[in-house]
């Protein structure tokens, strides 16, 4: 199967000719294309439903909360200095400081797409 | 695997056999078609006039299936794509045999399903996903509202208890920024890319910092200029927002047969 990411203008676009990660094939394939209710009988086992790892947004005190410590941990000198290190470094894989802070986007880097990036770089 | 020709009388044993359906075809690109699918079964065609439905056998319509099994029903439609236009299945589809195949599925659709890939000849689908880095996102909420600059300085130095009200009205605010943030990145990245298309559809549940997740059906000839406005667009929005581009593809997110005989 084809590698993930092509060359792209930018670090911060991951260009895929076809869904490579588990995550991708799931949401294309169990959730997409033409169906015929009284035929689906094909049973899925054993596939780890990443996707619904993706939180959904709630307006709560939680929530807010959250926010707010996120916020108050900015180091708003330093901002935008090493987001930009980060993702040339590591891919934009949320490592190091942004870990626990991009939950949002684990849709779109799964497990697999990591562990074909960290095979890539060795 | 040669084409299984299902004939009026039935006769021919691969009738007996349960199969798998990845996908419908015009019968002159499916034969073009080879690979693994389901189980690691080779996949073929069962030809109806123009039709053709791309299968492979199973030992029962009751098989469960695996990760791999997955991958490959994905694999088996790239491939078609690139041999000319495909309505792809769900995944889960499979007929007691190649005459119940026939009978139930594409004699009795036949019209609806060439019109359905006449409608899709030449176009692929592009799927865009776009998400805020959280830690740029929120910098730039930070400069951008004064008030809520004010609180964070206020709240970030003292842990009292006194502070929990102005920490819930930082976190509002925040959100509320975030929010308005989103919808307007929504549809900046929407009108960029939807001239492009011919169809859109946007998926509208709200996670946390994904700012757009669109599938865009898209002539193939114009596929090289939605990859230049993807280019342009990462560029653009560095380093707030990150991309997942993917295509492209048979026309998962386009496909729909009409209600009534389903």
């Amino acid at each position: 199967m084809a590698i993930a990411t092509q060359g792209t203008a930018s670090n911060y676009l991951q260009r895929a000719p076809s869904p490579s990660g588990l995550a991708d094939v799931v949401e294309l394939i169990l959730d997409k294309g033409l169906v015929i209710d009284a035929y689906v009988r094909v049973a899925v086992i054993g596939i780890e439903l990443i996707t619904i790892d993706a939180r959904i947004v709630i307006a709560s005190v939680d929530t807010y909360l959250r926010f707010a410590e996120a916020v108050n941990r900015l180091d708003l000198t330093q901002t935008e200095a090493a987001g930009l290190a980060e993702l040339r470094d590591g891919g934009g894989n949320g490592d190091g400081k942004t870990k626990g802070m991009v939950e949002g986007a684990k849709d779109a880097f799964s497990k697999d797409d990591k562990e074909k990036e960290r095979a890539k770089r060795g | 695997m040669a084409a299984q020709t299902p004939t009026a009388g039935g006769s021919d044993a691969s009738t007996e056999t349960a199969l798998y359906l990845y996908g419908v075809t015009w019968a002159e690109a499916a034969r073009s078609q080879r690979g693994a699918g389901v189980h690691g079964a080779s996949v073929g065609a069962i030809r109806h006039r123009e039709l053709a439905g791309l299968t492979s056998p199973v030992e029962s319509t009751k098989v469960r299936a695996k990760r791999r099994d997955l991958l490959n029903h994905a694999e088996v439609l790239k491939k078609a794509l690139e041999h000319g236009t495909v309505l792809p299945l769900r995944f889960g589809v499979a007929f007691e045999s190649a005459e119940a195949l026939v009978e139930d599925f594409l004699d009795p659709r036949y019209a609806e399903l060439v019109q359905l890939l006449r409608s899709f000849e030449g176009r692929v689908e592009l799927s865009v996903k776009a998400f805020f880095r959280e830690e740029a996102i929120l910098g730039e909420v930070v400069r951008g509202n004064p008030r809520i600059k004010q609180l964070r300085e206020t709240t970030r130095t003292s842990t009292g208890s006194s502070m929990y009200p102005l920490r819930v009205e930082l976190g509002e605010r925040v959100a509320a920024e975030l929010q308005e943030r989103t919808l307007r990145a929504r549809q900046a990245l929407l009108d960029r890319l939807s001239r492009l298309a011919v169809d859109v559809q946007v998926d509208q549940e709200p996670i946390e910092h994904r700012v757009l997740a669109a599938s865009f059906l898209v002539e193939r000839k114009r596929v090289a200029a939605f990859d230049d406005a993807m280019n342009e667009l990462a560029k653009e929005e560095e380093p707030r927002m990150q991309f997942k581009y993917l295509g492209p593809l048979a026309p998962h997110s386009f496909v729909a047969l009409s209600a009534e005989a389903r």
